[in-house]
């Protein structure tokens, strides 16, 4: 944005923001709808002084110049016409460039002058003027020369484009006054805000709702459980003491149950297309990312303040919080070894990650669509294709792959690995006086000996093949520091007659993990086998190796036929000492042969196995939640290809909402991230708290005050309720209401959805009013509780409830139905439906663009693009899985059962009580009879069955 | 009328019909447009919105009936559409793109062809593996690896000068199906049954029929809704598989069944009372009675003991490999469903690739000349069988047939190699049918076979064309989604006219 900055003349601050407007005039989406949502202004302002023509010129704009572009250019790129939003009749149209976001005239600078590019027929789908044959080679000389001397414009060298943002959005948040309505007695001030915009409808709310409905909406609508029997009831008898007091004890509890994160990640997580696996080519599991899902439950639960929320995941890596940036890595893509080997490819698809990495934070955090971006400037909101790029520097630093996550000290997950660990570290004092042992560590091992000088180490292999990725030597200070680094002047040598000069031995010490390995494979007509000798350049203190296969594949991905397999067999570890000689430290079958010695050894090793799986479970460790690289040049790419690299630009965040982040341009990744998320999260930032509140509304109601949850652009949604939302906005950012003894944080995400859940709005029934229906059929002024149908999970989890089988643990590896797979193979289901699989759905492991076969009619994501919003489909596959699948038919059974056991004898009152368990109410007498009927014909099953198909179970009331 | 702020721009028309149909009483249709609405929160059906100077046309969908029938944007003869789609990347220059040059740079390696592609270094040219022969009265050249298909050349129209935007087999897939290489996008079929519906109400609207050997590299993408509701994926099944949980569990009997059935009625009736006139509700109960008529339609269309013995030779079920014999039987499949009215069968002629062996499609890494035979073995009879079927039948009046895979292959092998790398720069399609021109080939590759030259199609274009049959217009078939109006072309494609009967 250099040139732009400098002659637009933009305020600072969020005051006023300012768009160019008429150049997005011919966007291939746009429209002339911009017009009426936008009254954006754009003018050339010519100074009122001509500026002196100084320079002595050459050539003359006049004589020279103009005519070539009067009788080619500006027919189609002046006042009248901007095709691709391009204006040549004016030198600052000229220097802001259209659509392209390239600048047409770079004053000096032909070079970077896109126009020159086109003229000269450079990229075949871009070369003007259209349909003709190039211009003269005099003429693009003549134009090309009067670039180099300056782009003289006589009387437009001092002229601006000023330009002004008024989309509704991107204005300052204020808090509107609270409109005095008479017609309710309710306290609650978006009570106010609805009844006064219903009123002009001449609607109003409709009757409250009966308790029994509002126990199974609430509850639903806050954890994603339907309320049991006798909770129902506890509540219809309170209701009828005090309604608003037992409401609001019920919220109360349901705020500060475990199973209210579960609920509202779920929501984060579709938004953000989170899965466990890579989709693409081998649709790879992604290791412990579920790490992350838990880190989103755990801030829901403990109400993490929604600017903290953010922040972490944006830079937790800075804060002790490292779980948390799964988010920026949760979006599919295609790892380098699946692009081919074509360099271009290979550009290609970094570029496609950082664009999903963009998508992430722009749909999740500001509510844009800044994807559009990438190519040139967005057609609808003021976004160039500068900005695009400039936010992508800021992420410079982050690549898919897996990291042990920095955690505080404090952090669950720390606390248990130290713990854990503390365990091995004792276990092992009592081993070293036993002599050497090894560890498996699954993807690695761990070999340890009492600490020895060496000069020098050598293993002999008693096998005849041996893959090795990376081998480390530690000693016994500085823990983790390894010695047998190439870069620390490490020699290594080895069996070369052995080794397949594909994978060199350079592998074993270059640092690198993963397919890149050395490999050395006996001779069939000899008994050499392969070993290999590290030279330390001095004397080292040594107590462990660490050997692996493939390293990355341990820390990055799982449930693969063939994984972590370790590909080395029995070795023999001898020491060169200081004085020259060798020394056996460690023999082939170390373990085997001193556990005969000392057999009190193989039960701690045992322990220490078992440490060390639980460790992997339990501990911090590799997981899928970015990786951190060093950061790049950030160009901008001339319409979207990384091939077209055009001016370099530097991390920062929308320039239209004073997105100078102040970093310096060889700040570091973290730093960049860091101030990023200072901007994103600045009570000042007009758009953050609103997409928050909004779409808090929108999981609470089903639909948003702007529907269009993810864009809050012009193309998106208006507000349904302007004031109201600016309201909900100003009082997310500084709480004024009481709803406790406490007073609320700022960006406290319970204390708004308590704020919105107590409003008579929401408490309301939801039985259709054919008069309101055909002024508003969809609700969307709330005359009533829109019901919709339940998402998949809230079916899955409350027939699971229903059985009494859900179990109520939180968070923890996901659940598997799928297969261990072969690499390049699809994943399978196997099992949907068994013991393993009785928890909440959020915990059922995602993969991307699998077909549970179960849910997935359901609407259930495939989490391949944003979801910002599920669809409501009603089709006949639903019914056919929800009537035949073996997850409906065995939990049937196990209803039938507990409704059997629990209701003690009679059919009649296993019946009433399989409603309870179902439906949570009893059953009138006619459905009693019915259920009764068919019992005695078929079974309790066949009566739970269809109890799970009804409406009434998949309808939010 | 009544809030007009809360509406995009483009809602405003529709907003001006949803009042008539409010103030004119119809009470019915009211509600069905008002849960309309409710898809996405822009209001559906045609604007004021401007695309490229073309309003866009969202299709009016009652959420409770998705399936109805619905217009097309323009007059054309296709009503469904049969996509058969050979994943792995089919040799062109083995094929239907005769390069005459090839034979006499065999063996060579001439200046201008790249050092890398995309699985390492390149080799030499190879001459095609199988002889070609001018066939039927066009004389087009087809080699002898497809002699069934060769045999009817004078109906199709050929694209010979396709590129797409990848190199690799899961993007290239979903470029094709989907138009785009990413993941998560509506396929073609979801667009064309969004678009249309379905006529036959007993049958999936959208059928994907994988092959015997399972799903394609991009698995359900390539015949997923994406953003679309879900109503508007393809259902999967093959003449051996049905889809899942069709069948009553065995456990239960008849009765049971039917038990359970009534006594769902009888209470899904008693709590629609509560709710007069929720066509959510109402919706729900009828898919329900869908789904029961699909229990024996489905298997009704998968039963082929119907066939004539004439049939079945001709699709060649027997007298050839195994694999062979599945595929035969799911391209008569095809043909019965396309007889029952289904709006789009997607058949696919291959699966995985495992490591390009060319085993389990027609990824050709090496040893091309026995993989791509055995591929052909499977593919050729029963897809000429099945489109001659078609045609005997007049069913290609009002049936587009395309022919498709990812990308092509190159015209030289891999470096100390027998196979043929991946080719993004040009391959070869075609399509036959309703609406399309016969005997035609559109589009030229280079001497090689290497680049596409002559009148260049993008896959967009490719799609855009295919839409234009079924009388949609790819510019203003759209769908909001997170800010865009989205599109199978996305912003780009032009509809090839020189191949438009």
């Amino acid at each position: 944005m250099s040139f732009m900055s400098q002659a637009l003349n933009i305020q600072k601050g969020f005051c006023r923001h300012m768009i160019s407007l008429r150049t997005f005039g011919n966007c291939r989406l746009m429209s002339h709808r911009l017009r009426g949502v936008m009254s954006a202004v754009a003018y050339l302002v010519l100074a009122s002084f001509c500026s002196a023509a100084s320079a002595v010129s050459e050539i003359d704009f006049e004589q020279d110049i103009f005519p070539i572009l009067e009788n080619n250019c500006t027919y189609c790129h002046g006042e009248d016409e901007q095709e691709s939003g391009l204006r040549l009749d004016g030198r600052a149209y000229m220097l802001r460039g259209g659509d392209s976001g390239l600048a047409a005239v770079v004053p000096g600078k032909p070079g970077k002058s896109y126009m020159i590019d086109v003229i000269n027929h450079v990229d075949e789908d871009m070369a003007m003027p259209p349909d003709d044959d190039q211009l003269p080679a005099n003429e693009i000389e003549l134009i090309s020369h009067w670039i180099a001397e300056g782009a003289i414009w006589p009387g437009q060298m001092d002229a601006v484009i000023n330009e002004e943002v008024d989309h509704w959005s991107f204005q300052d948040i204020t808090r509107p006054e609270v409109p005095e309505v008479n017609e309710t007695d309710s306290s609650n001030p978006i009570d106010a805000f609805l009844l006064r915009r219903l009123a002009k409808e001449s609607l109003q709310y409709s009757a409250a709702a009966d308790p029994r409905s509002l126990i199974r909406r609430i509850t639903i609508v806050l954890t994603g459980l339907a309320p049991t029997a006798s909770e129902t009831d506890q509540f219809v008898a309170n209701f009828a003491e005090n309604p608003d007091r037992a409401y609001s004890i019920l919220v109360d509890r349901l705020l500060e149950s475990p199973h209210f994160g579960e609920r509202w990640a779920q929501h984060w997580l579709d938004v953000i297309r989170w899965a466990e696996t890579n989709g693409s080519e081998s649709n790879a599991y992604r290791k412990n990312a579920w790490i992350y899902r838990d880190y989103v439950i755990r801030a829901f639960n403990q109400d993490k303040s929604y600017d903290e929320f953010l922040f972490e995941q944006l830079a937790g890596d800075t804060v002790g919080q490292g779980d948390a940036t799964g988010y920026l890595v949760s979006g599919p893509h295609v790892p380098i070894a699946t692009v081919g080997r074509v360099p271009s490819a290979r550009r290609q698809a970094r570029a496609d990650r950082m664009d999903e990495i963009l998508q992430t934070v722009g749909a999740t955090t500001l509510g844009v669509t800044i994807g559009c971006a990438r190519c040139h400037n967005h057609k609808f909101d003021p976004i160039s294709i500068q900005d695009y790029y400039a936010m992508s520097a800021v992420f410079q630093d982050i690549e898919f792959g897996g990291r042990p996550p920095e955690l505080d000290a404090d952090h669950p997950r720390r606390r248990r690995g130290d713990e854990l660990y503390e365990e091995i570290r004792e276990l092992r004092s009592t081993l070293w006086k036993t002599g050497p042992w090894e560890e498996n560590w699954i993807g690695y091992k761990d070999y340890l000996f009492p600490p020895v000088q060496a000069k020098a180490i050598r293993l002999s292999f008693t096998t005849g093949f041996v893959r090795i990725d990376e081998l480390e030597a530690f000693g016994p200070e500085n823990w983790n520091e390894n010695f047998a680094l190439a870069d620390r002047g490490t020699i290594v040598t080895c069996s070369d007659e052995l080794t397949n000069p594909a994978t060199p031995l350079v592998k074993i010490n270059d640092g690198g993990f993963g397919n890149d390995a050395w490999m050395a494979r006996k001779k069939p007509d000899s008994k050499a086998l392969p070993w290999v000798q590290f030279d330390f350049p001095q004397l080292q203190k040594l107590n462990r190796l660490r050997i692996s296969t493939n390293r990355e594949d341990y820390w990055e991905t799982d449930y693969l036929e063939k994984l972590n397999k370790l590909m080395w067999g029995p070795f023999k570890l001898e020491v060169q000492g200081a004085d020259g000689n060798w020394k056996q430290v460690f023999v082939p079958y170390q373990n085997e042969r001193a556990n005969k010695k000392h057999p009190e050894r193989a039960e701690i090793l045992q322990k220490i196995d078992s440490l060390i799986a639980q460790f992997n479970d339990e501990g911090p460790q590799s997981s899928f939640i970015g990786r951190f690289i060093d950061p790049v040049d950030t160009f901008v790419f001339g319409r979207g290809s990384p091939e077209n690299p055009r001016e370099e630009v530097f991390a920062s965040a929308l320039s239209r909402l004073d997105g100078d982040l102040g970093v310096a341009p060889d700040a570091s990744g973290p730093d960049r991230r860091v101030a990023f998320a200072h901007w994103v999260t600045s009570p000042q930032n007009p758009l953050t708290a609103r997409v928050a509140v909004n779409r808090l509304w929108h999981h609470l109601f089903g639909r948003g005050i702007v529907a269009t949850t993810s864009d809050f652009g012009a193309a998106g949604a208006q507000p349904t309720h302007p004031e109201l939302l600016d309201w909900l906005a100003s009082e997310f950012l500084n709480p004024t209401v009481q709803l406790g003894s406490d007073d609320a944080r700022p960006w406290s995400v319970k204390h708004m959805i308590k704020l919105i859940v107590t409003t008579d709005a929401f408490k309301q029934s939801s039985l259709p009013r054919q008069k309101a229906i055909a002024i508003d059929g969809d609700a969307a002024l709330l005359w009533r509780f829109p019901p919709k149908r339940v998402e998949a999970e809230v079916i899955r989890d409350a027939i699971l409830q229903a059985s009494g089988t859900l179990s109520d643990s939180v968070g923890g590896r996901s659940y598997r139905i799928h297969n261990v797979k072969k690499r390049y193979a699809q994943w399978e289901v196997t099992d949907n439906y068994g013991a393993d699989t009785w928890r909440r759905m959020i915990y059922q492991e995602r993969m991307r663009r699998v077909d549970d076969q179960m849910f997935t009619a359901f609407d259930f994501p495939d989490c391949g693009q944003v979801r910002a919003k599920r669809p409501v489909s009603t089709t006949p596959l639903q019914a056919l899985n929800l009537m035949n699948s073996d997850f409906v038919i065995d939990q049937a059974d196990r209803i039938a059962e507990r409704a059997q056991s629990e209701s003690g004898d009679g059919i009649a009152a296993a019946v009433d009580r399989s409603f309870e368990l179902i439906l949570t109410r009893r059953p009138t007498d006619d459905e009693r009879s019915a259920c009764i009927e068919l019992a005695k014909q078929s079974g309790m099953s066949s009566v739970c069955r269809a109890l799970i198909n009804t409406n009434e179970f998949a309808f939010l009331p | 009328m009544t809030n007009p702020e809360r509406l995009s721009p483009q809602g405003r028309s529709l907003l001006d019909r949803r009042g008539f149909l409010g103030t004119a009483g119809l009470s019915t249709a009211g509600i069905a447009l008002a849960g309309m609405l409710d898809a996405d929160g822009l209001l559906a059906s045609e604007s004021n919105t401007q695309f490229n100077g073309k309003t866009p046309i969202r299709p009016d969908i009652d959420p409770n009936n998705p399936y109805a029938p619905r217009g097309t944007h323009f007059d054309m003869p296709a009503k469904q559409v049969l996509v058969i789609y050979c994943p792995g990347a089919v040799s062109h220059v083995d094929t239907f793109d005769y390069k005459p040059d090839l034979y006499k740079l065999d063996g060579q390696k001439p200046p201008g062809l790249p050092e890398v592609t995309f699985e390492g270094p390149t080799g030499n040219i190879a001459k095609p593996f199988w002889n070609f022969k001018p066939r039927g009265e066009t004389g087009k050249m087809v080699s002898d690896l497809l002699p069934h298909l060769a045999e009817q050349v004078d109906d199709f129209a050929f694209f010979h000068a396709l590129t797409t935007d990848t190199s690799a087999h899961p993007q290239g897939e979903n470029f094709m199906n989907t138009g785009f290489t990413m993941e998560g996008f509506p396929s073609f079929g979801a667009w064309v049954t969004y678009a249309l519906g379905t006529e036959n109400q007993e049958l999936p609207s959208f059928v994907a029929i994988n092959d015997p050997r399972g799903m394609a590299r991009s698995g359900k993408n390539n015949f997923g809704n994406g953003f679309l509701p879900a109503a508007f994926q393809g259902t999967d099944f093959t003449a051996r598989n049905p889809p899942n949980n069709l069948d009553r569990p065995g456990t239960l009997s008849k009765r049971d069944d039917r038990g359970t059935v009534d006594l769902l009625q009888r209470l899904n009736a008693k709590h629609l009372q509560q709710y007069p006139g929720d066509a959510n509700l109402a919706g729900r109960i009828a898919s329900y009675e869908l789904a029961g008529r699909m229990q024996t339609s489905v298997p009704d269309v998968m039963d082929l003991a119907g066939e004539t013995a004439a049939t079945l030779e001709a699709y060649g079920v027997e007298g050839g490999s195994e694999l062979r014999g599945h595929y035969a039987r799911n391209c008569i499949l095809a043909r019965r469903l396309l007889e029952k009215g289904v709006r789009v069968v997607q058949l696919f002629n291959g699966s995985d690739p495992s490591g390009g062996n060319g085993i389990t499609n027609w990824d050709s890494h090496s040893n091309i000349h026995k993989t791509h035979a055995m591929q052909a073995e499977i593919m050729d009879q029963p897809t000429a069988a099945l489109i001659a079927d078609l045609k005997q039948r007049g069913m290609l009046e009002n049936t587009l047939v395309v022919w498709a895979t990812e990308f092509g292959r190159m015209p030289f092998l891999q470096a100390n190699g027998s196979g043929r790398d991946h080719n993004p720069d040009a391959f070869t399609c075609f399509m036959t049918g309703a609406g399309v021109k016969s005997g035609v080939s559109y589009g030229e590759s280079d001497e090689f076979g290497f680049k596409a030259t002559v009148d260049k199609t993008t896959v967009y274009d490719f799609n855009a064309t295919l839409l234009h049959l079924m009388g949609l217009d790819h510019q203003r078939l759209t769908f909001y989604h997170n800010g865009l109006e989205r599109r199978l072309t996305n912003v780009h494609g032009h509809v090839v006219k020189d191949v438009l009967a």
